[in-house]
């Protein structure tokens, strides 16, 4: 029998978060969410003076009385969280120990099962050279398995090309998204983070790097293929070009984090030795997306 | 510019080598990395993998050629001609006396000379030998002849000054004698010059010329030349001799002080070149005095002086005669003596006695002690021959000590017994007609004097008390003499009677044990100052002392020789054939080798 993407004990612990966004939504269905839209709820939300064509039953006749005029009663809407999740298989991420794309695969379970849980609506993409899409949304905690056997049956491999995030990012409704990638391709990440602001999306960027990435554990000669694009180059590791290369990718790190907190987005390091549950409930919960 | 080992020189060979390397290819293993645009392009240095490729300038590549290229250069061995003119077989005489240890060069003329023989070694050609040999009282071979640096060294450091004089004879004795035939050898006297007169032993020459080093400069020196104590019936003193041997005048403090503790202390001045003699009082207790100067000159061991100051323990002896007033006057000049004098007649036995005289009388019973038998009554058992006429005598032997400082010029004797048939034994002093004097050791030591000193003009002559002060010293020895040697003299000890153990402390505390059968000759006599002798006897320890001091006016006048008097070389004209020494200069490519591999080691990190 084949392991599962998330234990079921661990399904039952995410079932108590939820995530968090920090501006009112506009969904297509009814959901746990305040929308942007006024709508019935219990919630009160404001006054408006009455145009002809409104709904009469909404007029407050208790402030008629007192001042003579037709005032409609606005109550919040609750609608559905779009949570999109683009998750990045790209030949990078199939590296390290454990496996960064197996844990981002994990990851991005966990988050969509929470969100899930709340009834929210979970688009699923991964890319690598461009993007794949996991089909239609999924809503509703029925839906999770379904959602974890797509997730599970995307290939791994491929150069990463973040430009071709632009367009599936632009064309989304208003919501959150959340990006799963190490940021290790050769084209920029930031014009996907751009379309994200430009889309109004609320989110995170979720980088994920192996601790060998980190921490390289060989010194030496070697012949250095690249896991994207098969490019190799002989090389001399010292602990000159070893601090290099640590500068190298700090500086990588950086533009990212700087690249999302500017355009008002999340952003959290993980490593995929970190554990599925500490990731979700430290450092997704420090961070401010999950709640 | 020489190289001592040219064949080293391919090793140079590793310098292609190494360029080779450059050019191989290099099996590196692949690591598949997830973003190589973050690895930097750090392979410039390693890049020629590629054979045949054209060979990139490298920092690395330059830095290895240039410590191969130090390191074969050092192998070579180069050297620098030296200033010191070698043989193949140098023999260095290096002085280890007391002298050397003036301070007149810094440290010590002996340091100093030592770092001049440092330096000759290490310029030492590997086909030359170097012999060194220690030129002290007793020279030695510290490191005989060869070529091995370090064995040299380390002979070199092992050696010491010593507190003795320089017998520059014995030392040239000993390197004639390592001298083979044909062998080209040269002597390289490292000294001040101050040793003692070389002795004409050298009638053929020495097989080699001697090139004398002159070390140190000057001679300001403050001495205590000698010290001696005096006993008579009033009273004890000592007498203390102080001298400048320096060329200029100097004040200085003299300190007086016995073992119980500082007895004065007086100021004086001396004029250069002046002596002065002092006379000090002896406290009655004192076991030892010592004198001491602080003049702050340059040469320490002639500062102080000891001096023992215990009178010595009295002998009891035994004069038989009807009436002999200069032999009685001699024998009390030993004031260690208790001389009781007796008529024949009243003779009864000398067991009571450590030595008998018998003047003109023998006793029907010899005695079983040291005696003087003179002018034997005829019939008696020592008696010789007929008395005959004698004229002039002479000594039998001139350099038998116990004819020191004894002359015979003008001493004449009328009649003696004719003691040529005598087996008494050997002849003291004797004369054309026949012995005069015969002295034996078995079974204990005697003399048998042939004629009566009144028949004689010996006793009006001074060598008479001499003569007698000699035999009684020699019949009758201190078991440890009490007066002061010179460094590295021997003493002799008598063990006591039945002593059960003699014990010797020298002045460093060290201790020697001695043979009690038997006289004893005691050698380490190195260290000036006070020597313990205890003799365990029946349960008691009985202690005597004896000194040491510097004592020598040859030594303490310190300047140094500008010229020494060598014997001549045999076969002057040929000279041995000589060559330059070398400067070895490899330690220093390879030291420079050392550091071109640590800034490889840098630039290997930093990523040059």
């Amino acid at each position: 029998m084949a392991t599962p993407l998330l234990e079921p004990s661990l399904l039952r612990r995410l079932e108590a978060l939820a995530v968090l966004v920090r501006r009112a939504v506009k969904g297509q269905m009814g959901g746990e969410r305040r929308s942007v839209s006024r709508g019935r709820s219990p919630e009160f939300a404001d006054f408006r003076n009455y145009t002809p064509g409104d709904d009469y039953r909404l007029i407050d006749w208790n402030a008629y009385a007192r001042l003579d005029k037709f005032v409609l009663r606005l109550f919040v809407a609750e609608e559905e969280l779009p949570l999109s999740m683009f998750v990045d298989l790209s030949g990078s991420m199939d590296w390290g120990r454990p496996n960064k794309a197996l844990t981002a695969k994990r990851l991005a379970g966990a988050i969509a099962y929470v969100a899930l849980a709340a009834l929210d609506r979970v688009r699923l993409t991964v890319f690598a050279d461009g993007p794949t899409s996991g089909g239609v949304p999924y809503r509703g905690r029925h839906s999770a398995q379904a959602l974890f056997a797509r997730i599970e049956s995307f290939p791994v491999g491929g150069p990463t090309d973040y430009s071709r995030l632009v367009w599936p990012i632009s064309r989304q409704r208003s919501g959150m998204t959340i990006l799963i990638t190490d940021g290790l391709g050769e084209s920029a990440l930031e014009p996907a983070i751009t379309a994200l602001q430009l889309a109004r999306q609320e989110g995170a960027v979720l980088q994920m790097l192996a601790p060998q990435e980190l921490q390289p554990d060989w010194t030496g000669d070697a012949r250095l293929r690249d896991a994207e694009t098969g490019a190799e180059r002989e090389f001399t590791s010292t602990p000159a070009t070893e601090r290099a290369y640590r500068t190298a990718l700090a500086r990588r790190t950086g533009e990212i984090e700087e690249a999302a907190r500017r355009r008002g987005l999340q952003f959290a390091l993980l490593t995929s030795d970190q554990p599925i549950e500490d990731m979700v409930q430290r450092t997704l919960r420090r961070i401010g997306l999950l709640g | 510019m020489s190289v001592l080992a040219p064949a080293a020189a391919a090793l140079a060979l590793t310098l292609p080598v190494i360029v080779a390397l450059y050019f191989l290819r290099i099996r590196r293993p692949t690591r598949v990395v997830p973003a190589l645009h973050l690895w930097p392009d750090q392979i410039r240095d390693r890049q020629a993998n590629v054979p045949w490729q054209k060979l990139r300038f490298s920092w690395l590549l330059l830095l290895q050629l240039l410590v191969a290229a130090f390191l074969v250069a050092a192998a070579v061995q180069p050297a620098l001609s030296a200033s010191v003119a070698f043989a193949p077989h140098s023999i260095v005489l290096l002085d280890a006396s007391a002298s050397m240890q003036a301070r007149d060069v810094q440290p010590s003329r002996f340091d100093e000379a030592r770092r001049q023989v440092g330096a000759m070694i290490d310029q030492l050609a590997p086909q030359d030998r170097m012999t060194l040999i220690v030129l002290q009282s007793t020279p030695r071979i510290a490191g005989s002849a060869t070529g091995d640096h370090d064995a040299l060294h380390r002979a070199l450091d092992g050696i010491n000054p010593t507190n003795g004089p320089a017998d520059l004879t014995a030392a040239l004795s000993l390197a004639a004698g390592i001298v083979r035939a044909g062998d080209d050898a040269r002597a390289y006297l490292y000294s001040d010059g101050i040793v003692e007169p070389v002795r004409a032993t050298f009638a053929d020459g020495l097989p080699f010329p001697v090139e004398y080093h002159r070390i140190g400069l000057s001679g300001e020196n403050v001495a205590l030349t000698s010290l001696v104590v005096r006993t008579n019936a009033q009273s004890r003193a000592a007498y203390l001799r102080v001298q400048n041997f320096g060329q200029q005048a100097r004040s200085f403090s003299l300190e007086w002080r016995s073992d119980a503790g500082l007895i004065d202390v007086r100021p004086m001045t001396l004029a250069a070149g002046q002596a002065q003699d002092v006379t000090l009082p002896v406290p009655a207790a004192a076991t030892t005095v010592t004198a001491h100067v602080t003049a702050g000159d340059i040469f320490s061991l002639d500062d102080s002086v000891t001096a023992i100051a215990r009178v010595p323990r009295a002998f009891r002896v035994l004069l038989v005669t009807p009436g002999n007033v200069f032999l009685e006057q001699a024998l009390r000049l030993r004031t260690d003596f208790q001389v009781d004098v007796v008529a024949p007649a009243a003779y009864v036995g000398a067991s009571a006695y450590a030595m008998t005289v018998f003047d003109r009388f023998s006793p029907p019973a010899l005695p079983d002690s040291p005696f003087i038998m003179l002018d034997p009554p005829a019939g008696s058992p020592l008696a010789g021959g007929a008395a005959i006429g004698i004229g002039r005598v002479r000594g039998s032997d001139a350099g038998d000590p116990l004819l020191a400082n004894v002359s015979l010029q003008d001493v004449h004797v009328a009649r003696s017994q004719d003691l040529n048939a005598s087996t008494f034994g050997r002849t003291l002093i004797t004369s054309v007609q026949t012995p005069l004097i015969l002295v034996r050791e078995e079974p204990f030591r005697q003399v048998l004097v042939g004629f009566d000193i009144h028949e004689s003009d010996f006793p009006l002559r001074i060598g008479f008390p001499i003569l007698v002060q000699n035999l009684s010293e020699w019949m009758l020895p201190p078991s440890v003499p009490s007066r002061s040697f010179h460094p590295d003299e021997a003493v002799t000890i008598v063990p006591e009677t039945g002593a059960t153990s003699v014990t010797v402390i020298r002045p460093d505390g060290s201790r020697r044990a001695l043979a009690t059968g038997s006289v004893a000759t005691f050698g380490d006599t190195d260290l000036i100052g006070v020597y313990t002798v205890d003799q365990t006897l029946s349960g008691s320890t009985d202690r005597s002392w004896f000194a040491v001091n510097l004592f020598s006016e040859t030594t303490s006048q310190l300047k140094p020789a500008a010229q020494l008097t060598l014997p001549p070389t045999r076969n002057a004209a040929a000279a041995p054939s000589t060559h330059r020494g070398f400067i070895q200069v490899w330690p220093w490519i390879a030291l420079l080798a050392l550091v071109l591999v640590i800034a490889e080691w840098l630039a290997f990190h930093r990523g040059l």
